[in-house]
């Protein structure tokens, strides 16, 4: 840092050299990623097999699985708002394309590019609906979550007579769709399923935009003061239903994954999940109030998860304590990183 | 009364270096008139901007000033008389639209988004980019560059445009806000009320913004309840009340002292005076009212323009 | 944004329907309509009657639409008019024999799995002369609660059927994979099997995200090298489970409790080497049929003593007719 003396006044006894190490600090997810690291020497220390490559290879599974929708859901919170229909809109995608094309005997590709299309639209209805009723999204999610939780519920006995969708692995193009939804692919003997590299894609995307593009410029004004940003002329409402939209499609690959990892999906499932990808975005740094927060953050908020949750079976752990320490976790990420924003933010 | 009626030609007439060949106003309302619902906010409001001048609103709180700026920010509509803009005829959908035609407008508090960086706020709204299709991205250093090079043209010299502007003090937000609006080729400057939560130092800084606006050619409105911020800034004072104009004033038709009576509004000072007198108010206190209350009458009614 | 994913919207609708003509699936899908069987038989002339049948079963869980399939079949026989309605949670559960009292029911067939919530309500209905009949959950408290006879497969017996199962087999380190943590039933199922092999670990997974089943199962197979054994607590999650064994490239043998046609499928192929059915048809069928036993002629099925519906072990030889059965919904 170089300090620049104020010409026109006097120069400013406020100004202070922040050093490159204070800077990293002002970062988001900077009390996140103190908080994985400590956790992965926890685990590393007390589980051997905890650092084995297979063994990683199903933490980074396990975490791609939350971490995908926590990149959706980290954007938008960034954007000012927040979306309770996630966790069963990921479900409501996948028996969109099992019952779409079970039912019709279509190729599968056919129900998959209808899934993406109800994705789309869910999200498109959450923040249009949002927009138009000025109603906070906690309420306007909950609404839709209901709804949707009722809709995959009633259409699946409807169409297909029971509670789960048929298998449709006998179909055609099954195959193709597996084999990008949900196969693995060998590194150096370790089998790594694809929706770590489909997270890691997404994480790198959504980063772009956020820093690099204007649209990032308009999610990070729309979420920090929607006001401001409408009066210079920022698309508002636009930015945000386009969130809501990047969630839908989030949603979209994870509920791809789950049709073509296991044939068939129960449509009771996904209730719960919603706040899973709340917490990955909120211990990766994202402010609730918005305009604050990476999408890196959601990420390693996720890998978080994915460490304590599949650490526990590694050290072979009692597990009722699981979400005690969940909890904990995301209370102390949050104190961290607020007691990291006010330093950084105190030594200018 | 005798109103003179501002006009172009009369306007241009005295002036050694005109800015403008053409004999319409940069931005001008006739009659204009906003109401929500059955509450008048503001009717029969007519004033015009021109480059290289400044046109000041005056008014208390409610006069009407923020339905006024609203307008022509394209926030709102006026429901009543016509606006023009280089002499045509419009009315603005949205913020964007004004922004469009050149009218920009810094807010008291809706200036910026405090969380972000100086530069992104800048740039919030008309981001550079490069590249093609979906792969345009921002050019983040020349933004940064930019940024840097026009806040040290106003005379801000900032260490770091990366820090979150919300760190800034009021008077460096709103200099910021108004750099940004003379880079991004504003000709019309709308200014609400800069001044208001500022202290006397901070206060002159930004008022040698406006100077420094105004000489780059820009017409500025300035928003202010204070005449003591107007005066020495300001080529034509329009004074509301209750929504209605009560006074347009050149420059060379008032002084300082009959824009404050007519602000405070001398019989209601001298009510005020008689108010206090009646309660037992402090002695002092009402003997400077009254001393005002004679000013006031003293000065008499000004050269008005119209009303 | 907006603008980009509206394109990506229209380009979808367009697609789609162009796709829906050219590509049909030559396999799988939905199979032609062979006409319904069921509602075909004879109808008792016993005058109709009104039985509520209440369950917890909680939204979208396969078990319980057999539960129902063997209650609707049987109303349809017995001319009753079945009133079927459930909720996981206890308070709610009561709410709902409330109702049904209320509608002056002629009979209630209920699920005990929260017995104490339950308990005062049970009192009122049969205060009321309402017979009631217990069935799946709440064996132990069935009498005591005033059901007259309880339809249900003793969890920790079945539990205990697997486990012999499995040491005659030869294992001795099955892992026994919980899907809802502190459900008393699936822990009866697990301390079952490790009366029977006393190196049975148990390993809880979220039941509600598959995805988080199969990591977190793939995970526990790497964590203990030496499990020869897995078994899955309900079909869904076994047919899950065996994609991660395969999948982590584990030796360890894959049972099961419950069914459906998709592990009778795999018990048949031989991926899955068996699993123990408590019959759910039995114990919907059972308990509505005998509640228009008690309107017919006063009878009291069991004497006193709980109707056991299971367990019933499945495994290969048994799986192909098994499998016809289950196509049908009833397995």
């Amino acid at each position: 840092m170089t300090q620049v003396a104020v010409k026109l006044k006097a120069p400013d006894e406020r100004v202070a050299k922040r050093n490159p190490f204070q800077k990293l600090l002002a970062r988001p997810e900077v009390g996140a990623l103190v908080g994985a690291i400590v956790l992965f020497v926890f685990f590393a220390s007390v589980s051997q097999t905890f650092i084995q490559p297979a063994s990683l290879a199903t933490i980074l599974y396990g975490s791609s699985t939350i971490g995908i929708m926590a990149v959706g859901v980290s954007l938008l919170m960034i954007g000012g708002e927040f979306d309770l229909s996630t966790g069963v809109a990921v479900i409501s995608s996948a028996l969109t394309a099992s019952m779409f094309s079970w039912y019709f005997s279509t190729n599968v590709w056919v129900g998959v590019l209808l899934a993406l299309a109800v994705s789309l639209t869910i999200g498109f209805i959450n923040g249009w609906i949002l927009m138009k009723t000025k109603l906070p999204s906690f309420i306007v999610t909950l609404a839709t979550f209901l709804m949707l939780t009722g809709l995959n519920l009633g259409l699946t006995r409807m169409i297909g007579g029971g509670v789960s969708s048929p298998s449709i692995s006998t179909m055609d193009g099954y195959q193709a769709a597996r084999a990008i939804f949900a196969s693995s692919v060998n590194i150096a003997g370790v089998g790594v399923n694809n929706t770590v590299f489909i997270w890691i894609a997404l994480v790198a995307v959504a980063s772009w935009v956020l820093l690099r593009t204007k649209v990032g410029n308009w999610i990070f004004a729309v979420g920090g003061d929607a006001n401001a940003a409408r009066a210079v002329g920022v698309p508002v409402k636009a930015t945000k239903i386009g969130l809501f939209m990047a969630v839908g499609f989030c949603g979209w690959i994870l509920g791809m994954h789950n049709l073509f990892a296991f044939d068939a999906v129960q449509s009771g499932e996904g209730v719960g999940n919603e706040f899973l990808y709340i917490i990955a975005a909120v211990i990766g740094g994202c402010l609730l109030t918005g305009g604050y927060g990476s999408a890196v953050g959601g990420a390693i908020g996720a890998f978080i998860f994915g460490m304590a949750n599949k650490g526990i079976v590694y050290a072979q752990w009692n597990p009722d304590w699981f979400k005690f320490f969940l909890g904990l976790m995301l209370l102390l990420a949050t104190i961290v990183n607020l007691i990291v924003k006010r330093r950084a933010d105190s030594s200018k | 009364m005798n109103a003179k009626q501002i006009d172009q030609q009369q306007l241009l007439k005295d002036e050694k270096d005109p800015l403008t060949h053409t004999p319409v106003h940069l931005l001008s309302l006739a009659n204009v008139g906003k109401h929500y619902g059955n509450i008048v906010a503001l009717t029969d409001v007519t004033l015009a901007v021109d480059n290289g001048r400044v046109t000041c609103v005056l008014g208390d709180n409610g006069a009407g000033k923020s339905t006024l700026i609203k307008i022509i920010a394209g926030l709102h509509q006026h429901d009543e008389g016509v606006l023009h803009v280089m002499g045509e005829e419009r009315k603005f959908g949205s913020p964007r639209d004004a922004l469009d035609v050149g009218i920009a407008t810094v807010y008291q508090d809706l200036a910026v988004v405090p969380l972000m960086p100086i530069w992104r706020n800048f740039f919030l709204g008309s981001e550079l980019t490069s590249g093609f299709g979906p792969f345009k991205s921002m050019d983040v250093q020349k933004m940064k560059d930019i940024t840097k090079k026009e806040l040290a043209d106003m005379g801000i010299d900032l260490r770091d445009v990366e820090q979150p502007i919300g760190q800034l003090s009021g008077g460096e937000r709103q200099c910021v806000a108004i750099a940004r609006a003379v880079y991004f080729g504003a000709k019309v400057l709308i200014l609400d009320e800069p001044t208001a939560a500022l202290g006397v130092k901070q206060s002159g800084v930004v008022l040698r913004y406006i100077l420094q606006a105004r000489d780059r050619g820009l017409g500025v409105i300035f928003i202010t309840h204070n005449p003591h911020h107007a005066f020495p800034v300001g080529d034509r004072f329009l004074l509301l009340k209750r929504g209605k104009s009560i006074g347009y004033y050149d420059k060379k038709d008032i002084t300082l002292d009959e824009l404050t009576a007519q602000m405070a509004g001398g019989a209601e000072l001298a009510e005020l005076a008689h108010e206090l007198e009646q309660l037992g108010g402090h002695g002092d206190i009402v003997k400077e009212v009254q001393a005002e209350v004679a000013e006031t009458a003293s000065a008499g009614a000004p050269t008005q323009l119209r009303s | 944004m907006t603008k980009f994913s509206w394109r990506k919207t229209a380009l979808v609708a367009a697609v789609v329907p162009m796709l829906a003509l050219s590509a049909c699936s030559s396999t799988g899908g939905r199979p032609a309509d062979a006409g319904n069987a069921a509602g075909g038989g004879q109808v008792v002339s016993t005058p109709r009657m009104k039985v509520a049948l209440i369950t917890h079963a909680a939204p979208g869980d396969t078990f319980w639409d057999i539960v129902r399939k063997g209650a609707e079949e049987a109303a349809a026989k017995d001319n009753v008019e079945l009133l079927y309605t459930s909720d996981p949670e206890g308070g709610r559960q009561a709410q709902l024999i409330q109702q049904a009292i209320d509608q002056k029911v002629d009979g209630i067939a209920v699920t005990l799995a929260k017995p104490d919530a339950l308990k005062d309500v049970l009192k009122k209905a049969t205060d009321a002369g309402i017979p009631v009949v217990s069935l799946n959950a709440g064996e132990s408290v069935s009498a005591q609660l005033g059901a007259f006879t309880h339809f249900g497969s003793n969890e920790k017996l079945a539990g205990a059927a697997v486990g012999s199962k499995l040491s005659e087999l030869g294992l001795k380190h099955p892992i026994c994979v919980i899907q809802e943590q502190g459900h008393v039933g699936l822990e009866a199922r697990c301390a079952g099997v490790k009366e029977k092999v006393a190196g049975t670990e148990i390993l809880y997974v979220p039941g509600t995200d598959m995805a988080q089943v199969s990591s977190t199962v793939t995970a526990k197979l790497q964590a203990t090298a030496d499990a020869d054994a897995i078994i899955g607590l309900g079909a869904p999650y076994t047919l899950t489970i065996l994609k991660a064994v395969t999948g982590a490239g584990s030796k360890a043998k894959v049972a099961s409790f419950d069914m459906n046609p998709e592990l009778a499928q795999k018990i048949a192929d031989g991926e899955v080497v068996f699993t123990v059915d408590q019959q759910p048809w039995l114990q919907g069928y059972g308990s509505i049929d005998s509640l228009w036993q008690t309107k017919r002629g006063g009878f009291k099925v069991g004497g006193g003593q709980p109707v056991l519906t299971g367990p019933s072990i499945v495994d290969k030889s048994a799986a192909p007719d098994v499998l016809k059965f289950a196509k049908e919904g009833v397995r």
